[in-house]
């Protein structure tokens, strides 16, 4: 039994003296959502310029890819489209870590159509009822007669998550969308398929395609912000705990007055 | 449960083309494999019938072939089916002779367990569906089917170490059972819970052994976070074994036992060093056992310590270094019963983890692990004969993974 206590003892002592901070130097690594990653890169590099001594790695991956990084101690920062569910911040936490958010951005999941199409408006209901099939053609919605392309994002997506719960209310996509992997895919897709419809956050909308309002509200940094348009959303970065030095100092900058003009820059509404 | 290979692989085809045929919105295919090498030293009597210590087990396996789907029918609904297809197991139950006959389930011998082996035993580990939303409460999922067994660290037990769960190793718990459960995740991450009713009998038992008691399980599991990096456990379990209360004839079966299982755990986790430690009761009552000889109720008992220290920020490599210490303790029987014996379990262990996804999630791991045990009983007590001897077991595996999304 002595033999016994002296070896946990002994593994107790070890784990004791490998006790000790994270630092890493001046490297930050930040990955997760296709939405934030523009903000994350284009706020990276204005920053960088300021401090040449820190090095800030920007990856995508997804939502669920950040949060599994964070939760997997490979990541300082995890960009996310959407707020951590209940069962990710409880897994993080029983690993010691704790998912701590900071808002670093408005963002308005956008509905864009064909140029060619004269749909302007969609209830959604209606964006409901063509995600899960049971409108088939555009001619139901008060467009051409044109069989309904459904463009959706690959569910590890934070955007497809939001807008599965605002829009579809977590009914099933139809079988027959063709699910993407960023946001420009499906704004590119969009906009080369006479008949397609899809999602995207509104930095991502361009010129190509057309944007329609949802229960006749137009996303926008006004009905955004004010919360009229249905499909607002924050999008966010978490840290480990309160942020600390750089990290602390990069989120900063990004809720800052020039981050957050980055930020519009980047064709995504400021936090205020 | 054992399966001919034409029937085997009927099954995996059909594995991959209902979910497309139902219409799943996603379909993830997945697959975990366990090749391990074991060498066992124990107890054996030699020539002159003295005790010595012998290699009593030399051989590689495969221990585990997990191959599940996991199919999202919407946001709401998802079903998951896996199944275990190994080399080695001791639970060939079902024999079959050439005309696909069943025959009686036999004792395992070394005659019929090779006549029972057709190049590998097949298991149905999961097979439950997921409905989220039925019940209005955020993150409360209620499952039904084949499923996890929410009881002490048996459900989220991810094989660290070589060993099974304190649970399952002691026969304590199944990992997984046919049942009823709500399970969920309580707001802010702070823990989550379970209530369910089972079978109780596992998802091993087949054929004529079942049914082998007339009594569901009752389990009830809460898991607190109350902070990052501390987890306080509790799980409660009701459970019979033993095959019905009363046999033919309405005839007192003296083997029918009630059982009340409790576990509580403590997780302490901070920076690279992760202990789990977990406390295992499991209180026994033979009701209808009249003879004054034999053990009619006891509590065993028993802890796990578990110490992982991760190397990864330290050497730029993946490597956890580990640690248990176990003690199961069933001496509180008379001591004319089988089993009462009081073992101590020692193993230390590294994992090596390579292959890494884009979210650090290793696709392989190489792990080694040394193993003792010790009996307080001696030789001349009838376990030790049972097998429960003094041992010593080298342990080494590689674990490989995948997840695709067919769709």
């Amino acid at each position: 039994m002595n033999k016994t206590i002296i070896i946990i003892s002994l593994i107790l002592t070890l784990s004791l003296i490998t006790l000790s901070s994270f630092a890493k130097g001046n490297q930050i690594t930040c990955t997760g959502s296709t939405t934030v990653l523009p903000v994350a890169q284009a706020t990276a590099e204005a920053f960088m310029d300021k401090h040449p001594e820190i090095n800030i790695s920007v990856r995508g991956g997804g939502s669920g890819v950040g949060v599994a990084a964070l939760q997997n101690k490979t990541a300082d920062i995890c960009n996310s489209s959407r707020p951590m569910k209940a069962k990710e911040i409880s897994a993080a936490k029983s690993k010691g870590i704790n998912p701590t958010p900071y808002a670093i951005a408005n963002d308005a999941i956008s509905i864009v159509v064909h140029k060619s199409n004269k749909v302007k408006n969609l209830s959604v209901d209606q964006i409901k009822k063509v995600y899960t099939g049971k409108i088939k053609n555009w001619k139901d919605l008060g467009g051409a007669n044109l069989p309904i392309v459904i463009i959706s994002r690959d569910v590890a997506s934070g955007t497809f998550e939001v807008f599965n719960e605002k829009a579809l209310a977590g009914a099933k996509v139809d079988a027959t969308a063709q699910l993407l992997a960023s946001n420009n895919a499906v704004v590119s897709a969009v906009s080369s398929t006479p008949g397609a419809i899809g999602y995207a956050g509104l930095g991502y909308v361009s010129d190509n395609v057309n944007v329609v309002m949802v229960n006749n509200v137009m996303p926008s940094e006004t009905t955004t912000k004010d919360g009229s348009y249905p499909l607002a959303r924050k999008l966010y970065m978490y840290t480990n705990g309160k942020a600390k030095g750089d990290v602390a100092r990069f989120i900063s900058f990004i809720q800052s007055v020039e981050g957050q003009t980055l930020v519009k820059d980047q064709g995504f509404i400021s936090l205020n | 449960m054992l399966f001919s290979s034409i029937s085997k692989r009927k099954l995996c085809l059909a594995l991959l083309v209902l979910p497309m045929l139902a219409g799943a919105v996603e379909t993830k295919l997945s697959g975990e494999f366990w090749g391990r090498w074991i060498n066992e030293t124990a107890k054996k009597k030699d020539a002159s019938g003295n005790y010595q210590d012998k290699m009593v087990n030399n051989y590689l396996s495969l221990e585990r072939g997990y191959l599940g789907l996991e199919t999202k029918f919407s946001e709401m609904t998802k079903a998951r089916f896996t199944i275990d297809i190994f080399t080695t197991d001791k639970t060939h139950e079902y024999i079959q002779d050439s005309l696909q006959t069943a025959l009686p389930v036999e004792p395992i011998t070394s005659t019929n367990k090779s006549g029972s082996v057709d190049g590998a035993g097949l298991k149905i580990k999961y097979a439950y569906v997921d409905f989220t939303g039925l019940v209005p409460v955020p993150d409360l999922t209620l499952s039904a089917g084949m499923q996890k067994v929410y009881f002490g660290t048996i459900y989220d037990w991810n094989y660290t170490l070589i060993g099974k769960a304190p649970t399952d190793e002691y026969k304590v718990a199944n990992s997984a059972d046919l049942g009823i459960t709500l399970n969920g995740y309580l707001p802010q991450g702070f823990g989550e819970y379970a209530l369910g009713v089972y079978n109780g009998e596992g998802y091993k038992k087949v054929a004529s052994s079942l049914k082998e008691n007339t009594d569901f399980a009752y389990l009830a599991n809460l898991r607190l976070t109350p902070l990052p990096g501390i987890t306080l456990g509790g799980s409660f379990m009701s459970n019979s074994a033993g095959r019905e209360k009363t046999l033919d004839g309405d005839a007192l079966n003296a083997s029918y036992e009630k059982q009340q299982l409790l576990d509580g755990l403590v997780r302490l986790a901070y920076g690279p060093v992760d202990v789990w430690s977990e406390y295992i009761s499991k209180k026994v009552e033979y009701s209808n056992e009249t003879s004054a000889a034999k053990t009619k109720k006891f509590t065993a008992t028993g802890i796990s310590i578990i110490p992982i220290i991760s190397l990864k920020d330290y050497i730029d490599t993946d490597v956890q270094l580990i640690g248990r210490y176990d003690s199961w303790d069933e001496s509180d029987r008379i001591a004319a019963d089988k089993a009462r014996s009081k073992l101590s379990a020692m193993t230390f262990g590294a994992n090596y983890n390579f292959l890494h996804d884009e979210s650090a999630v290793p696709a392989m791991q190489l792990q080694l692990n040394y193993t003792t045990k010790s009996y307080d009983e001696d030789e001349s007590h009838s376990d030790f004969a049972a097998g429960k001897k003094d041992s010593s077991q080298i342990n080494l595996q590689l674990k490989w993974r995948f997840a695709n999304t067919l769709k």
